[in-house]
């Protein structure tokens, strides 16, 4: 890995295929290995925030952080003057390893209540994007399934990751992912909840796109999972998070 | 009667709206399934298939192109954006497209709209809604009898089926059924009742879904639990929810 190269990875995949358990768990361990991490969370679920092991409080970005543009009606950017990465450096959250996290507003309550909060997430969005180089690496957490809409919220992304499990929609749901986002040839299939070597294969096989990485099913995680707990937090790890860490050397090598 | 299945994704909405819809179309009603998730799967769980549903997709995706014609009312959507299924169940995708036409009633509204707006005469409509709370925030008072939220026994599946059966109970649902899907460590269903049974207005109506290996083998098969497991305990279970909704005035 060259020094300063970042990942900048968007995670996609049907609802339930575990999509926020290997990404809270992706960042959690870059992050104990030193690496500057930044998560994006646009996915309305909450989850994320349970897998990082951080608190359930809200923070959406603050909405007098963006301003209409005037070439553009009724579309956003950063106020004049302000500079993505030091909005994240100041506004983000912080969690353990020190992973920062910026979320779009949780559908908890009304959804007038997003509407502030999205445009700045997604001015913010745009503006690192913009960015060839940023200081830290960046993984998004996307909406489960495949609306084209939410798949532009992974446009900072050089890669996308579809997450799918060995079921027949969790595989349909993959194939109609790789259809549908721009760069078909940066798409690549992490399996999870695997229960035997012919799931993985099933699913490269009925997927057709490179599996970079196979998370076991680990009841230590299902456990995890039942009490709101991040696994990664767990004593010891277990098999699934260990999959993760492997997931992680195997895209540093890549970069 | 117009029924709708909510849940986190992943919960086990489509398995529980698509054995339901079989059930009550073995008892000798007329159903309708539709399909109200942009990532449409309920196909697989009615028995059609991967690739017939995966089908009805790019049927929608050819409404998009222009290259097929939009339908005029429900009826036609049900047979051009639709197939039968097993049971004689009819299945319809009104999969939102990118250049809907408003007011279109293929494509033009919303599957809350459909559901509060369409007659449906004497047949029982089993909606299969986007994962999350999204369509529920949206409904009409009065466009539905019964709502099932679905929830696995997990902190987050919880407090998404905690919001949606609020929502249900605000919106004046006259039935809200917990089910509480893949209930399989000691201390699952009290998890699920002590995160829903305090939701104010919902009458704590709980269906325990045991968690079963053989629904699992379904999922991977991409077939129908119903077919491919009738007497297994999960399958029994669901089956057995026919008998709780049912009992509402259609």
């Amino acid at each position: 890995m060259s020094e300063g190269a970042r990942l900048r990875l968007a995670f996609v995949g049907k609802g339930g295929s575990g999509k926020s358990f290997v990404v809270g768990t992706l960042a959690r361990l870059l992050a104990r290995r030193g690496e500057p991490v930044l998560v994006l969370d646009s996915d309305p679920m909450p989850g994320l925030v349970r897998t990082l092991g951080m608190s359930l409080e809200e923070s959406g970005l603050p909405g007098e952080l963006v301003e209409e543009d005037p070439d553009e009606p009724r579309s956003w950017r950063l106020a004049a003057g302000a500079d993505g990465v030091e909005v994240v450096e100041q506004h983000a959250r912080r969690g353990p390893d020190d992973v920062r996290l910026v979320q779009l507003g949780k559908l908890r309550g009304p959804a007038s209540d997003l509407g502030l909060s999205h445009r700045s997430y997604h001015a913010l969005v745009d503006d690192l994007t913009r960015r060839d180089a940023l200081p830290w690496h960046v993984i998004g957490d996307l909406p489960g399934g495949t609306r084209q809409a939410f798949l532009r919220w992974g446009r900072f992304a050089t890669r996308y990751l579809v997450v799918a499990e060995p079921t027949g929609a969790g595989v349909l749901t993959a194939r109609r992912l790789g259809r549908v986002t721009d760069t078909p040839g940066a798409v690549q299939v992490v399996a999870n909840k695997v229960r035997g070597p012919d799931d993985t294969e099933l699913i490269a096989r009925q997927v057709g796109t490179p599996v970079v990485g196979s998370v076991p099913w680990d009841d230590d995680v299902a456990a995890a999972a039942r009490a709101g707990t991040a696994p990664v937090d767990r004593t010891p790890v277990g098999t699934a998070v260990d999959a993760v860490g492997s997931l992680a050397e195997r895209l540093l090598e890549d970069l | 009667m117009r029924i709708a299945v909510v849940g986190k994704g992943g919960a086990g909405k489509t398995t529980v709206a698509a054995t339901l819809a079989r059930t009550l179309a073995r008892g000798g009603r007329s159903v309708i399934a539709l399909d109200g998730d942009t990532n449409a799967n309920l196909g697989i769980s009615l028995g059609l298939g991967v690739d017939t549903t995966d089908a009805l997709v790019s049927l929608r995706e050819q409404l998009d192109t222009g290259e097929t014609e939009h339908a005029r009312d429900l009826h036609e959507l049900l047979l051009r954006f639709g197939a039968e299924a097993p049971d004689g169940v009819r299945l319809g995708v009104p999969l939102r497209i990118e250049n809907a036409q408003p007011g279109c009633p293929c494509c033009g509204i919303s599957v809350e709209q459909l559901l509060g707006s369409v007659p449906t005469g004497d047949h029982l409509v089993i909606a299969d809604l986007e994962a999350g709370i999204g369509t529920m925030t949206r409904l009409q008072a009065g466009s539905l009898e019964a709502v099932l939220v679905v929830t696995e026994p997990t902190a987050t599946s919880i407090e998404v089926g905690a919001r949606a059966a609020a929502l249900a109970a605000d919106k004046g649902v006259p039935q809200v059924l917990i089910v509480a899907n893949r209930i399989g460590e000691p201390g699952d269903l009290d998890r699920v009742r002590a995160g829903l049974g305090a939701v104010e207005g919902v009458r704590h109506d709980v269906v325990e879904v045991p968690d079963d290996p053989a629904i699992r083998a379904a999922d991977r098969e991409g077939v129908a639990p119903l077919d491919h497991a009738p007497d297994s305990p999960g399958v029994r279970a669901l089956i057995g929810l026919a008998d709780r909704v049912a009992g509402v005035p259609a």
